[in-house]
């Protein structure tokens, strides 16, 4: 599904990311854990064409991301706030990103409807606007807006961090579900070692823009990656 | 933490914010700017007592000066309710350190006073009282109406920030202002005298100068004690929540793709504050010819009335288009990487600016009072402001790269980060280009052959509207880059 080669991304000089070749086939779920400053928003940047690479390309389905725009139909991505419209409210919102995506309204509503557990009461039918939400409740709109219009790679930044314990349960069996049923290609990135090891089929380690370790996910791999990171701290 | 502190905080606040981090060019531009309104200002101050007396030659000056100083007060009332913002939000990180309340209050309530709206009138109030001094005024009366005339200025601060709280009382206030200038029209009484009389009591019996002081000591402790009793998170800091109201958008549908835009730029501008305040200049906009068609001076020059035609239907036009994808600037990243044809989101936003001017040209009726010559000529304003305006407006909208903070209230100079010499080369056109298209054929035909062309260039711009689209989706697509990361930066 995603093809990487020889990608590079400099800032004022100082390579912050280089990543020789890279593959992700179409339904894995895929996540990607390093310290801060490991490149892991920078590479999901370069993945939406947010930025611009300084060598090499992303093929996404077939599409270079940076010379073609038609990678964006089937991609949905939450990063941060700036993904979200704020003077919105969350029924706006989606309707919003579901008209962008080919959905017409009744569709999204209908597609809303099935995550009112995931919302617990708190978003829907509040006519609150999006910018008077808890951090926390924005994240939730936020990631169930890029759900919507059955994109086929999602890219989710740091999407545990903020929200509660059920609902970091209900967004793993929401991963898993996702890509089991409809084969779509999760992108996720994680300081949380637990979560991201249980809502991953494989997990890649970034350190100073480097790939350091590709690991398919087993019983083992939470032992493993807590284990190099503690090992991080006594160099 | 003393005073000292606070005033670096300030400081760097003031040089560390991002509009002030630009290029040397904007710097000096920004330079000459604050000069040219501080000079103004002076010169103004400065000239008005002989103005004065040269219009009323047998009237003492201060008095003359005195009769107007209300509409002064008036204005500066209502400017400041709409653009000026008492600044907590900067407390918030202070709340939890060991520094008193009352130290955190007074340093708040003691800095709103440099802001831009009080140090404008001593630049007014004390060249005027120099050269009263230097008119042989008596210096202790004199000094007594400066320094009522700056509490009271000073009140006004305090006033706003009240009101800004309460309604009510700014809806009392405005309707107080109506009064007066009704009472004034129609003739029954005339306000700027019975104030003028106030102001001039300052000069002729001094001690009257305690009430002014009075007032602005009571206005400073009842703003004390509404910020100490609000020092909460959930009091003052915290930010108004409102909820959405229920309207339905399904007429809009007839736009075919462009109708979520459209649906959303709506939104926008009723949901927040900075754009309410575009809508609001806008207006003004409209009564932008009376400065000009009331002068018999401008009245032989129509070259220059055609400036000020263009001005009155394109407000909206001009201070919504040319912030164009800085409106967008909160949600920028997710514009960019849903699946959004440039060319609708441009479409709306022209369909939004053309709709302003069509509201702005009805609006424009009453001009017929000043005849046809007039009213076709703010027509022919706004054929040039559908056609050929929007596009030239897009375009140096396209080059500008300052995020735009929705929900607050633009702070002054705050406008002047959107300026950067390239957007100026764009906007000379947008000037220049009706008073050159009228001007020849005006010069060489007639005043209608003036006014046909300026039409005529409206409507040619309409007919090459997909060639301007397209360009202006190419300036999009070439600056996407640096337009994420200038957005990404705060404000």
């Amino acid at each position: 599904m995603i093809k990487v080669e020889n990608l590079t991304k400099k800032y004022q000089g100082v390579e912050v990311l280089n990543i020789s070749e890279l593959s992700i086939p179409k339904g894995q779920s895929f996540g990607l854990v390093g310290n801060n400053g490991a490149g892991k928003t920078t590479f999901f940047s370069l993945l939406l064409d947010l930025i611009r690479p300084a060598t090499g390309q992303i093929h996404s389905k077939g599409v270079r991301i940076d010379a073609s725009e038609d990678w964006k139909p089937f991609t949905s991505a939450f990063l941060d706030e700036s993904f979200l419209i704020g003077y919105l409210t969350p029924e706006e919102y989606f309707v919003f990103i579901g008209k962008l995506r080919g959905q017409s309204k009744s569709e999204v509503i209908e597609f809303i409807a099935k995550f009112e557990g995931f919302f617990n009461d708190e978003i829907l039918g509040k006519r609150k606007f999006l910018r008077d939400l808890s951090k926390g409740n924005q994240k939730k709109v936020g990631l169930i807006g890029a759900l919507i219009g059955n994109p086929e790679v999602v890219i989710l930044d740091e999407p545990f961090a903020n929200l509660d314990p059920s609902t970091q349960i209900r967004l793993k069996q929401l991963i898993k579900s996702e890509t089991q049923n409809t084969h779509t290609t999760f992108l996720i990135s994680s300081h949380d070692l637990t979560h991201v090891t249980e809502a991953c089929d494989r997990i890649v380690v970034l350190e100073k823009g480097q790939v350091i370790n590709d690991l398919q996910t087993s019983t083992e791999t939470l032992k493993e990656l807590e284990k190099y990171f503690s090992e991080s701290l006594e160099d | 933490m003393q005073i000292a502190d606070f005033l670096r905080l300030e400081w760097q606040q003031f040089t560390r914010a991002a509009y002030f981090q630009k290029s040397l060019a904007i710097k000096i531009l920004m330079g000459f700017l604050v000069l040219y309104f501080g000079v103004t200002a002076l010169l103004i101050g400065g000239l008005i007592y002989f103005i004065a007396e040269d219009a009323a030659p047998n009237v003492d000056p201060l008095v003359t000066v005195n009769n107007l100083l209300v509409i002064w007060v008036a204005l500066d009332l209502l400017l400041r309710y709409f653009l000026q913002q008492l600044p907590v939000l900067n407390v918030k990180p202070l709340m939890a350190m060991p520094v008193q309340r009352t130290k955190v209050v007074r340093f708040v309530l003691l800095r709103s006073l440099s802001s831009f709206f009080n140090i404008l009138p001593l630049f007014l109030y004390i060249p005027f009282t120099v050269v009263l001094l230097v008119n042989d005024y008596n210096p202790i009366q004199t000094l007594a109406w400066f320094v009522g005339v700056v509490s009271i200025s000073f009140s006004i601060n305090f006033t706003n920030f009240l009101i800004n709280k309460n309604n009510t009382l700014f809806y009392a206030l405005l309707a107080l202002i109506t009064l007066g200038v009704a009472l004034n029209y129609f003739g029954v009484y005339d306000p700027r005298a019975f104030a003028g009389g106030y102001f001039y009591a300052l000069f002729d019996k001094p001690y009257w100068v305690v009430v002014p002081l009075f007032v602005m000591y009571l206005l400073y402790r009842s703003n004390k004690s509404l910020l100490l009793n609000g020092f909460y998170l959930d009091d003052l800091v915290a930010k108004k929540v409102s909820l959405a109201e229920d309207s339905d958008f399904s007429w809009l549908k007839r736009f075919g793709p462009v109708a979520p835009f459209l649906e959303n730029d709506i939104k926008l501008i009723r949901r927040n504050v900075r754009p309410r305040q575009v809508l609001l200049v806008s207006f003004m906009f409209l009564f932008y010819g009376l400065i000009f068609y009331t002068q018999d001076i401008y009245m032989e020059m129509p070259t220059i009335l055609v400036f000020a035609s263009i001005f009155v239907t394109g407000g909206f036009l001009m201070t919504f288009g040319q912030q164009v994808p800085s409106w967008d600037s909160q949600y920028y990243k997710l514009l960019m990487s849903q699946n959004i044809p440039y060319r609708q989101y441009l479409n709306a936003k022209w369909m939004l600016m053309v709709f302003g001017v069509l509201v702005s040209f009805v609006l424009s009726l009453p001009y017929l009072y000043f005849g046809w010559d007039i009213y076709a000529m703010i027509a022919a304003g706004a054929l040039f402001n559908v056609g050929l305006n929007s596009f030239i407006t897009l375009i140096g909208g396209a080059l500008n790269r300052t995020p735009i903070v929705l929900n607050e209230k633009a702070k002054a100079f705050s406008n002047t980060s959107g300026f950067n010499p390239t957007q100026l080369l764009i906007g000379l056109p947008k000037i220049f280009m009706p008073m050159l298209f009228f001007y020849v054929p005006y010069k060489l035909i007639s005043f209608d052959a003036g006014l046909i062309c300026v039409a005529l260039s409206g409507v040619l711009g309409l007919v090459f509207r997909s060639q301007f689209l397209s360009l202006i989706e190419r300036i999009y697509k070439r600056g996407k880059h640096k337009t994420i990361a200038a957005f990404a930066q705060e404000s």
